[in-house]
This record gives C-alpha cells, sequence and structure tokens, in this order.
C-alpha cells in the first residue's frame, strides 16, 4: 500500500474494476479518474454500468477485481459510512429519501457528525436553504410527502451535508420538468464553483457536455470512449455512435 | 351457550370485574415492555428474536444474584439491564451480525439456537428450583374487598415510562434519527455516513436490556427459573403479530388489548384456559388481517 500524495493523485481513481450481479458480468474493467473539484460527465446507454460504476465507489456493490482510490488511498474494502465521512456523497438515481422523516431528520442524517460545531451546521444548512428555499418551507414534513422534484433537491442537499470532496449525482434530472432540470444545472454550477468534484451519470447528454469538463462513454461495461467536453458535440459520431437510438 | 348475555354478566359482581380490568391493564403493561423489545428488534433489523425470552430471563437471575448482593431491588433492575444489554450487544456481534444480508430464516436458527444454550446454561448454573425476587415494598391498598399490591401500580407505572422513554429515543436526538433512518433504507443510511453495523447493535442492546428489565421487574409476581420465558415470550410473539410486526404502538395496544382479554376471561373459566382465547385473537388476526389489528390492511 502506497501511501498516495495528496496534491497531484486524482481525487477519485477506478481500476480496471469487475463487478457481478449474481452470475452475470456487470462491469468489465470499468477505468477512470475524476480530478480535485472536477465535474465529469458519464454517458452511455441504459443498462450499461454507469449506475453500477458509482455504487461500487460508493461501497455498495463490491468489485470482484481491481481497485478504487481516494486521494492515492484504496477504499475498495472500505465500508460505505466510512467513505461517506471521508467525503464522498451520493445522490441515487431513484433519490432514496428517507420517507418517514421530516426534510430536516433527513439533512441531520449526514449533518450530526463528530467535528461538526453548532455553528458549522447551522451555516450548511443555511447553505441549502438559500440554494432550496422550497426545502425551508417544508422542513418539518415528511420526506415522502414532497413532489419528485423537490425529492431531488433534498436529495441533493443531503448529500452536500456531509461537505462532500465529491458528489456522485445519478441521473439527478430523470424524469422532472424542464424548470426543474434547469434549476439542477445551476446547482451542478455552484457545487462546482465551491470546489467540490462531481461525477454525473446522466441520460441528458447536452446537459453533461455542458456541464462537465470531461467526459466518459460507456457500452457494455467497458469505458468506450473519453474526451474533453468542449471538443465533443450532440452531434458528434462518437455520440451517436454509443448514445442515438 | 343460550345464557343470555345480561344473565350472564349479572352472576358478575361488578367489582370483580373492575378488579380484572386493573389486573388486565398491568399484565397488559408488562406485556407491553416485553414485545416492545421484540417489535423493536423486528421492526429495525428483520430479526425474529427467539431468544428474547432467555434474555427476560437471564435479566430476572441477574436481578436475584445483585438483590442478593446488594440488598437494593432498584440497584438490582439496572444492573440486570444494563448487564443483558451487554450481553445483547455480544451476542449480535458475534452471531447476528455475520448473517447480515443473508436469508431472514438462517437468524431465526441463529436465535433459536442462542435461546436453547441460554436455558440450558441457565439450568446448569441456578439449578431447576424457581428463586424469588423480594418486591421492593409490600403495601397494599383496598380495592373493594381486595387487598391490592402497590407494587403492581408500579410495574405497570415503571413499564409505561421505559416504554415512553424509548419512544423519546427513538423521535428525538441524532441516535433516533439513525435508527429511524436506517429501519427505513439501510443502504442509504450507510451512504450518508450513519455506522448502520453499529446502529444494528445498539438496537438489539436495548431490546435485550428492555428483556431483562421486564424478566426483574415481573420477578416477584411470578418466580424466577430457567423456563419462565417461555410463556412471556409466547404471548408477545403473539402481540407482536395482533399489533402488526415492528408497530411499536400496535403492541402496546395489543398487549393492553391481549392482557385485559385474558383477565375477563378469566372470570369464566382458568386462566391457564384464558390463554385460548390469546390464541384464538392470532389466528383470526392471521386469517382476517395479517398486517395486525392496529395497521390499515394495504391494498
Amino acid at each position: 500500500m502506497t501511501l498516495g500524495n495528496a496534491s497531484t493523485d486524482p481525487l477519485v481513481k477506478v481500476e480496471d474494476i469487475h463487478t457481478y450481479y449474481g452470475k452475470s458480468h456487470t462491469l468489465h474493467g470499468v477505468s477512470l479518474e475524476v480530478g480535485r473539484g472536477e465535474v465529469v460527465g458519464l454517458l452511455g446507454r441504459n443498462g450499461v454500468g454507469k449506475s453500477t460504476t458509482l455504487k461500487a465507489i460508493m461501497g455498495i456493490v463490491r468489485p470482484s477485481q481491481g481497485e478504487v482510490l481516494f486521494e492515492g488511498r484504496p477504499i475498495t474494502h472500505l465500508p460505505t459510512h466510512r467513505l461517506a465521512r471521508l467525503g464522498i456523497g451520493y445522490v441515487p438515481e431513484d433519490r432514496r429519501i428517507f420517507r418517514l422523516l421530516t426534510v430536516m431528520e433527513n439533512l441531520r442524517t449526514g449533518l450530526d457528525r463528530r467535528g461538526v460545531t453548532d455553528a458549522r451546521k447551522k451555516q450548511l444548512l443555511e447553505k441549502v436553504y438559500d440554494y432550496f428555499p422550497v426545502l425551508a418551507e417544508r422542513r418539518n414534513q415528511a420526506g415522502g410527502t414532497l413532489s419528485g422534484g423537490e425529492q431531488q433537491m433534498l436529495a441533493i442537499a443531503r448529500a452536500m451535508m456531509l461537505e462532500p470532496k465529491i458528489i456522485l449525482l445519478d441521473e439527478p434530472t430523470e424524469g422532472l420538468m424542464p424548470r426543474m432540470v434547469s434549476q439542477i444545472r445551476q446547482i451542478i454550477d455552484v457545487l462546482h464553483h465551491e470546489g467540490a468534484a462531481i461525477l454525473l451519470v446522466e441520460q441528458n447528454v447536452p446537459l453533461t457536455l455542458e456541464a462537465s469538463q470531461r467526459i466518459y462513454i460507456m457500452e457494455k461495461g467497458v469505458v468506450r470512449h473519453h474526451a474533453v467536453a468542449s471538443k465533443l458535440r450532440v452531434s458528434d459520431a462518437v455520440i451517436h455512435q454509443y448514445l442515438g437510438v | 351457550m343460550g345464557i343470555p348475555l345480561e344473565q350472564l354478566l349479572q352472576a358478575i359482581p361488578f367489582e370483580q370485574l373492575l378488579i380484572q380490568t386493573v389486573n388486565g391493564i398491568v399484565t397488559g403493561m408488562i406485556l407491553a415492555l416485553v414485545a416492545s423489545g421484540l417489535t423493536l428488534i423486528f421492526g429495525i433489523m428483520d430479526v425474529v428474536n427467539f431468544a428474547h425470552g432467555e434474555l427476560f430471563m437471564l435479566g430476572a437471575y441477574v436481578g436475584v444474584i445483585t438483590l442478593a448482593a446488594t440488598g437494593n431491588f432498584w440497584v438490582a433492575l439496572v444492573v440486570a439491564t444494563l448487564t443483558i444489554a451487554l450481553l445483547g450487544a455480544a451476542i449480535h456481534v458475534t452471531t447476528l451480525r455475520p448473517l447480515l444480508g443473508r436469508d431472514p430464516l438462517t437468524t431465526i436458527l441463529a436465535t433459536f439456537g442462542i435461546s436453547l444454550v441460554l436455558q440450558n446454561y441457565a439450568l446448569w448454573q441456578f439449578g431447576p428450583v424457581a428463586r424469588k425476587i423480594q418486591e421492593p415494598f409490600t403495601g397494599h391498598f383496598t380495592l373493594f374487598y381486595l387487598d391490592y399490591p402497590w407494587y403492581r401500580l408500579v410495574i405497570a407505572l415503571l413499564s409505561a415510562a421505559i416504554i415512553g422513554a424509548l419512544w423519546l429515543f427513538l423521535k428525538f436526538g441524532t441516535y433516533g434519527i439513525w435508527i429511524r433512518a436506517t429501519t427505513q433504507d439501510r443502504v442509504m443510511a450507510q451512504a450518508m455516513g450513519i455506522p448502520v453495523p453499529s446502529v444494528l447493535t445498539v438496537v438489539f442492546a436495548i431490546g435485550a436490556g428492555m428483556a431483562a428489565a421486564s424478566g426483574v421487574l415481573f420477578g416477584p409476581l411470578v418466580g424466577v427459573n430457567h423456563a419462565m420465558g417461555l410463556d412471556w415470550v409466547l404471548k408477545a410473539f403473539i402481540v407482536v403479530v395482533v399489533g402488526g410486526m415492528g408497530n411499536l404502538g400496535g403492541s402496546i395496544a395489543a398487549s393492553i388489548f391481549i392482557g385485559l382479554m385474558e383477565s375477563y376471561a378469566s372470570l369464566w373459566v382458568s386462566p391457564a384456559q384464558a390463554v385460548i382465547f390469546s390464541f384464538v385473537v392470532l389466528i383470526l388476526t392471521l386469517l382476517f388481517r395479517p398486517t395486525g389489528l392496529f395497521v390499515p390492511t394495504p391494498k
């Protein structure tokens, strides 16, 4: 085990991971990197292993082979709750709000950690209430009573409570109205400006190309293409090949 | 049959009906204390704890020993609760944590195995002769023609207080939020940094401690022996099913319901036969409202 140099290592490095779901081989050697404060898009059709890649980073799915490194340290065998405390925030595809907990209690699941002063807690809460005023209005309402868009905001706000160095965002705009989509788009920018890295899994190709600095395109459990986002256009052949219908 | 209800009621003096109401509520509250530990463990961990009765019994024995050493009932109650809570934590870490995520059947077998081990340990260690816990005070008050022991009322109140404290613990404070989040979505709770394996251990320890507390509280009424857990846990299981698995409020309501029903039934039949009524309720519940009497049947 090597102690990585924090300044040169990428924040998250995924090295050739393989995962199995039962007997089916879902990831066939995925490798990718996310730098500090970088927004990286992960594109691909349904079922190519994008969500599984995020779950493998979060320790929810255990790779049978390969390694995930965080700031140069292998984290493949750490339990999920330790990864969250290290600074990996997870916003899952189905949002997974604690439905019977109030909005405030949902936020407190990430906020009540050792080493966070009351002043800091207040600051963090004020920040997300500032970004998502609707959550402040509904702070005492059960999470399950929120609309889809509000639940998505709560899921992102909840992950922000961990003050993460990276947020794994799994299809945040899925099923949302256009107005909500642009709000999510703004939040990605805000998080980026605050210095958080984002690994963004999306079906919305234009949004992903716009919001990200680099793009990985996956097909059948492997990364097929890697490019700087500004060099890609929605009309490019490579996009058409891997994402077109 | 054929006896009209009025005639049946006339045969029972009104005072006796009231006495049985008090008795029913007292038994119901003790039952609620046993059952709430069981339903807590089931609701949060999805573990059906067949060793719950043995934790109840061992709690009573620790109470007996501590009472003999210190002479103070309340010290015995606290020591027994803490000791058995620790034992519960140890059982969870060694036996149940490795089974996390496996078929629920494996946890049933594991807890059943633990119950056999604990029961036979108690038989070997303490022998078959029942021990007695002396109640902390022996005062009586007059309930109609009966000298009713104060202690019985105190048990009911203490049970209510302990259950109330559990509710407050779950409702407010960080650990309560952690426990409820874990119940609702274990994976997401972990992704929020909640140490789920430790949370589960703590929940099991709390359930075990509550079983021990009820063992000590109830010891003065029944006598302590290695098989005392069986009866109570059987009833607690009925209550948990009738109240809706994992539903704390439902369990408490069902405990009082079963307690009252058995004590009214024993106006006509012997207390041993009165238990039959509980089983009839259990079977009817399973047939017609399998999610429990106090949970709306999902459509």
